[in-house]
């Protein structure tokens, strides 16, 4: 039932929803699990679905996400496809074994090759004063450990796309919205089989002279930071990696190869963050074809303040990126 | 209504094989090194064969690691139990795993074991609220011991599964011991069925030595979860007869811990003839021995696999 090339312009988390409603319609075995879903979600994400799936497929639970993910991987392990929303990627902690133990390995260490499909919906970083652990961008988990896929998507047309590609993935995905684009508009594509691969980044504005390789906030930071240094005659390349696990190396060296010259941005924490291991895998892939060090832009590592003009300060400014980008230009 | 003397037989021979299994192993650690520890069982086979034979074979089972008859219980096969303890491929594993069990095969309901202790409720939970929506008559059993009933999972898990009603029985194997610490030093009760009373749900205490006692109270639970009345909490009362792991000196034990030990073998005998339990015993222990040494001929996994099933397709 495509619609053809039919869009609509809708806030991030609507398309999310969106992603998820057209996939239940087809899939009876998914079902939505957690803390206010079946009022339409804290952000809105799960608006109308319990109209229209009813509360045995969207079901409100209590405040205890290990319990939450633990029901997912044991709903998972007998071919249910349940789709959690934490609320906070930061209460993902409190889960960490149904999550990196649970979901992550069940399959390998029983040593069956069966399908796990799980969606658990992390909102990661910075929305304005929600404090030190409502605000963490911890993304590089599901990096860290094995079995997981990951994605971050930066806009509303992925987040549609790649809700819709983790629903149909058979292993469990960690799919993190991000808490700044909630409530941003974006045009989105009405097509039913509109699908964002996983492990596949994209190119959102070409450039010569290095490649700028980020995801989730940091992606329209990123692209206005470069409107600036292209005024100033340098040409950055900005590639949204849209997933995290798996890497989309193909496009990384294509650009890498070209420029010379790479720079890392990301909200999170920079020590062991996401840049940290992309820039390893840069130069252990592509050492001689670089022309300087690796650069990378990433939040401080420190508890993010409330305040909102502390918080702010703590992340990339694009003001930041357009230094970072100065900067490679003159080693 | 009597119990069926077919059923006994049947129950005692997989008590038996778990009981060679076990013995085998403690000779086998004794002089060969294992890959990981072998926690023993010996003592506490009533409870997973009494309620395994109480569940249909689609049920899900989800267990916990101590000894091997829930996993005989439920119709897995001496070779590729014994295949993962030697960590060769022909484990149900398929060779990567070690002491710890983490055998499963999902035709038989046997869904596999969370190595941190405790872990299972969640995903018994998960297979339940699957059965429910799917409304295909099946039972989820999460089996734990008494340590872990201090998780908050535990908690977490029963608040849902009994609001919901969720086709879901906790069983507990209670041998009131956490590795050497006594249970009652770390717990407000010595039953942890008592603490199905703020779930308003029957928490139910059985002689965890006798298959039979165990084997009724379980049935009796599987019919409530299968009929939408919800969750059961059995606790099984038991004895650990060996140390937490083979080879455990057992140095905060009582001399006198096991004097008033009852052989779950021994109490399921007095219910059969005694023909039969020789025969059933010595079956069982030549099935074992050759499965023991089938084991040993077979290879050790090649490195190939450590990527195997990491991801679906792998």
């Amino acid at each position: 039932m495509a619609n053809n090339d039919k869009m609509e312009t809708m806030l991030y988390n609507a398309a999310m929803g969106l992603g998820l409603a057209e996939e239940m319609r087809t899939n009876p075995d998914i079902f939505v699990l957690g803390q206010g879903v079946a009022s339409g979600g804290w952000f809105g994400a799960e608006k109308g679905l319990a109209d229209e799936f009813g509360s045995d497929r969207v079901v409100d639970c209590g405040i205890c996400e290990a319990f939450e993910v633990g029901m997912a991987a044991g709903a998972s392990v007998v071919g249910m496809t349940p789709v959690i929303n934490l609320g906070f990627a930061d209460f993902s902690l409190i889960a960490g074994d149904e999550i990196y133990h649970k979901l992550g390995k069940w399959r390998y260490m029983h040593g069956l090759n069966v399908p796990m499909s799980a969606v658990i919906i992390l909102p990661v970083g910075v929305m304005g004063g929600a404090g030190p652990e409502h605000s963490n961008s911890i993304e590089v988990l599901g990096m860290h450990f094995p079995g997981l896929k990951v994605v971050v998507p930066s806009n509303a047309a992925d987040a549609k796309g790649l809700m819709k590609a983790a629903l149909r993935e058979p292993n469990p995905v960690l799919y993190h919205s991000i808490q700044t684009l909630s409530f941003t508009r974006g045009e989105v594509p009405l097509d039913s089989d509109y699908i964002v691969e996983i492990g596949k980044g994209i190119v959102r504005r070409p450039g010569r002279d290095a490649t700028l390789l980020t995801y989730g906030s940091m992606v329209n930071r990123s692209l206005e930071a470069a409107t600036t240094l292209a005024n100033e005659g340098i040409e950055v390349e900005i590639i949204d990696l849209r997933s995290l696990v798996p890497l989309d190396w193909e496009l990384i060296l294509e650009s890498v190869n070209r420029t010379h010259r790479a720079l890392v941005v990301h909200e999170a924490n920079k020590t062991a963050g996401p840049g940290a291991e992309i820039a390893a895998q840069i130069q252990e892939r592509a050492f001689y074809e670089l022309e300087t060090p690796i650069l990378r832009v990433a939040g401080k590592d420190v508890p993010l303040p409330q305040q909102n003009d502390l918080e702010q300060a703590c992340i990339p400014s694009v003001d930041e990126i357009v230094a970072a980008g100065r900067h490679i230009m003159s080693l | 209504m009597p119990i069926d003397t077919t059923l006994i037989g049947d129950m005692y021979r997989r008590m038996s094989i778990a009981r060679a299994i076990e013995q085998i192993v403690e000779k086998h650690t004794r002089k060969a090194r294992i890959s990981g520890w072998w926690h023993p069982g010996e003592g506490q086979e009533a409870v997973g064969v009494g309620a395994s034979a109480a569940l249909n074979g689609e049920d899900y089972l989800w267990y916990q690691g101590r000894g091997c008859a829930w996993a005989i219980g439920k119709g897995m096969q001496p070779g590729p139990i014994l295949g993962d303890v030697l960590g060769k491929v022909s484990g149900a594993t398929g060779g990567k795993g070690g002491g710890v069990p983490h055998w499963a095969d999902y035709s038989l309901g046997i869904m596999g074991e969370g190595a941190t202790l405790g872990s299972v409720y969640p995903l018994a939970a998960g297979s339940a609220f699957a059965s429910k929506l799917r409304k295909d008559g099946r039972v989820s059993l999460a089996n734990f011991g008494d340590g872990t009933a201090s998780r908050g999972t535990f908690h977490e898990t029963m608040v849902h599964a009994a609001t919901w009603k969720l086709p879901l029985i906790y069983l507990c194997e209670n041998n009131e011991l956490l590795v050497g610490t006594k249970l009652t030093d770390v717990c407000p009760t010595a039953d942890i069925a008592d603490f199905a009373k703020g779930y308003g749900i029957p928490g139910i205490i059985v002689d965890g030595q006798d298959a039979v006692a165990v084997y009724e109270a379980t049935l009796e639970a599987a019919a409530r979860a299968r009929a939408g009345e919800g969750p059961t909490l059995i606790e099984a009362k038991t004895t650990r007869v060996q140390g937490h792991y083979a080879g455990d000196p057992q140095n905060y034990r009582a001399k006198d811990a096991l004097a008033n030990y009852r052989d779950p073998l021994a109490v399921l005998a007095e219910r059969m003839a005694v023909d039969e339990v020789e025969t059933i015993a010595a079956e069982a222990l030549a099935l074992v021995q050759a499965a023991y040494e089938e084991t040993l001929a077979a290879p050790p996994p090649d490195h190939s696999i450590i990527f195997k099933d990491l991801y679906y397709g792998q």
